[in-house]
């Protein structure tokens, strides 16, 4: 080996390298599978609805405003989340027509989630198109939704938030604690892949 | 150079061990890619656009280099390449450490155990140190095949 060969060597060694990962990239399920370009926020790509300028229409709260006695949950357009506390994530899921999203891992998922929540996975390559076919459902977009991770540093509803807020959902909240908090609550929990 | 640190009995050896761990370490991230890139993310150090590419093509440099390295192909080049990564994360972690921010490794794979602030910078700490235990590896093979870079 003479000395100008590593050049030719590394570039040899990256591209193998680079062939193995599209390979593997390309055979792999949906929950190891990731986009190439980007990060999480695979940018909401041509999202069905863009955010225009039209404030929606704050008037029609009450949509977000089911209180039967409870804390009332107002749209806020200006702001992608506000926070949940434990308690009012509890009262909202005891509502029984609050949307629960679940934005941890699959696998972790399946291990167990709030009871009725879905799955949207921010980490995983379909997260987009799960949003869009929440989008596509034709919900009331000021009813609130509640999104959870694994509490405490945890990011992933944050990101989640942004992204349900990009397509026009502002009534998204973030449950704080998380999942930790709903499980030593004692609050029903559900396993597997069905909500 | 010459002498029992440097005879090809050791860096055979070495050799082996340097691409083991990087073996190990490169199919825990591929199991992964996902949990690789919020690591990744963590650190804050690279761009948007990068994180998922880096997850994706990262690891299987390290097991293309390792596998380079255990058939003693190329072994100086791949050796090189898994020492520039070494530097490369220790680096990363440092500048975490210095910024007091606790980051996951994300060595091995997606760490599963919960664990404190103060216990993840203390393993920061032990994985610089790891870091540094295999770029004295690197070195031993770098330093004992030197005859070859030159052609003698």
């Amino acid at each position: 080996m003479r000395r100008g060969s590593f050049w030719r060597e590394a570039v040899g060694l990256l591209v193998l390298g680079g062939i193995a990962a599209a390979v593997s990239n390309a055979v792999a399920g949906p929950e190891r599978k990731l986009r190439w370009i980007g990060s999480y926020a695979a940018a909401p790509s041509a999202g069905p609805a863009a955010k225009g300028p039209t404030p929606p229409s704050v008037e029609a709260s009450p949509a977000g405003a089911t209180g039967e006695g409870g804390k009332v949950f107002a749209p806020h357009p200006d702001k992608p989340w506000v926070g949940a506390s434990g308690d009012d994530v509890a009262g909202l899921h005891a509502r029984g027509n609050v949307l629960f999203v679940d934005a941890r891992r699959t696998s972790v998922y399946r291990g167990g989630h709030i009871a009725g929540a879905r799955s949207i996975a921010v980490w995983e390559a379909d997260a987009d198109d799960k949003v869009k076919a929440l989008f596509a459902e034709g919900r009331d977009q000021s009813a609130p939704i509640v999104i959870y991770c694994s509490g405490g540093e945890c990011e992933d509803s944050h990101m989640l938030a942004q992204k349900l807020y990009f397509v026009g959902f502002d009534n998204v909240l973030v449950y704080k604690d998380g999942f930790p908090d709903w499980e030593k609550r004692g609050l029903p929990v559900k396993k597997g892949d069905a909500p | 150079m010459s002498g029992p640190l440097f005879s090809p009995w050791l860096t055979t050896r070495v050799q082996f061990v340097l691409a083991a761990v990087f073996v190990v370490a490169g199919f825990g991230k591929i199991a992964d890619p996902p949990g690789f890139a919020h690591e990744i993310h963590n650190y804050g150090l690279v761009p948007d656009v990068a994180v998922n590419a880096m997850a994706l093509v990262l690891p299987w440099i390290e097991v293309v280099c390792s596998l380079a390295l255990f058939f003693g192909l190329a072994r100086r080049s791949s050796t090189r390449i898994l020492g520039i990564l070494l530097v490369v994360f220790m680096i990363a972690i440092a500048i975490n450490l210095a910024r007091g921010k606790p980051v996951d490794c994300g060595c091995f794979g997606t760490s599963k155990v919960e664990r404190t602030e103060a216990e993840r910078l203390r393993d920061m700490k032990i994985a610089i140190a790891r870091d540094a235990g295999l770029l004295l590896l690197v070195g031993q093979i770098l330093a004992a095949t030197r005859r070859e870079a030159f052609g003698v």
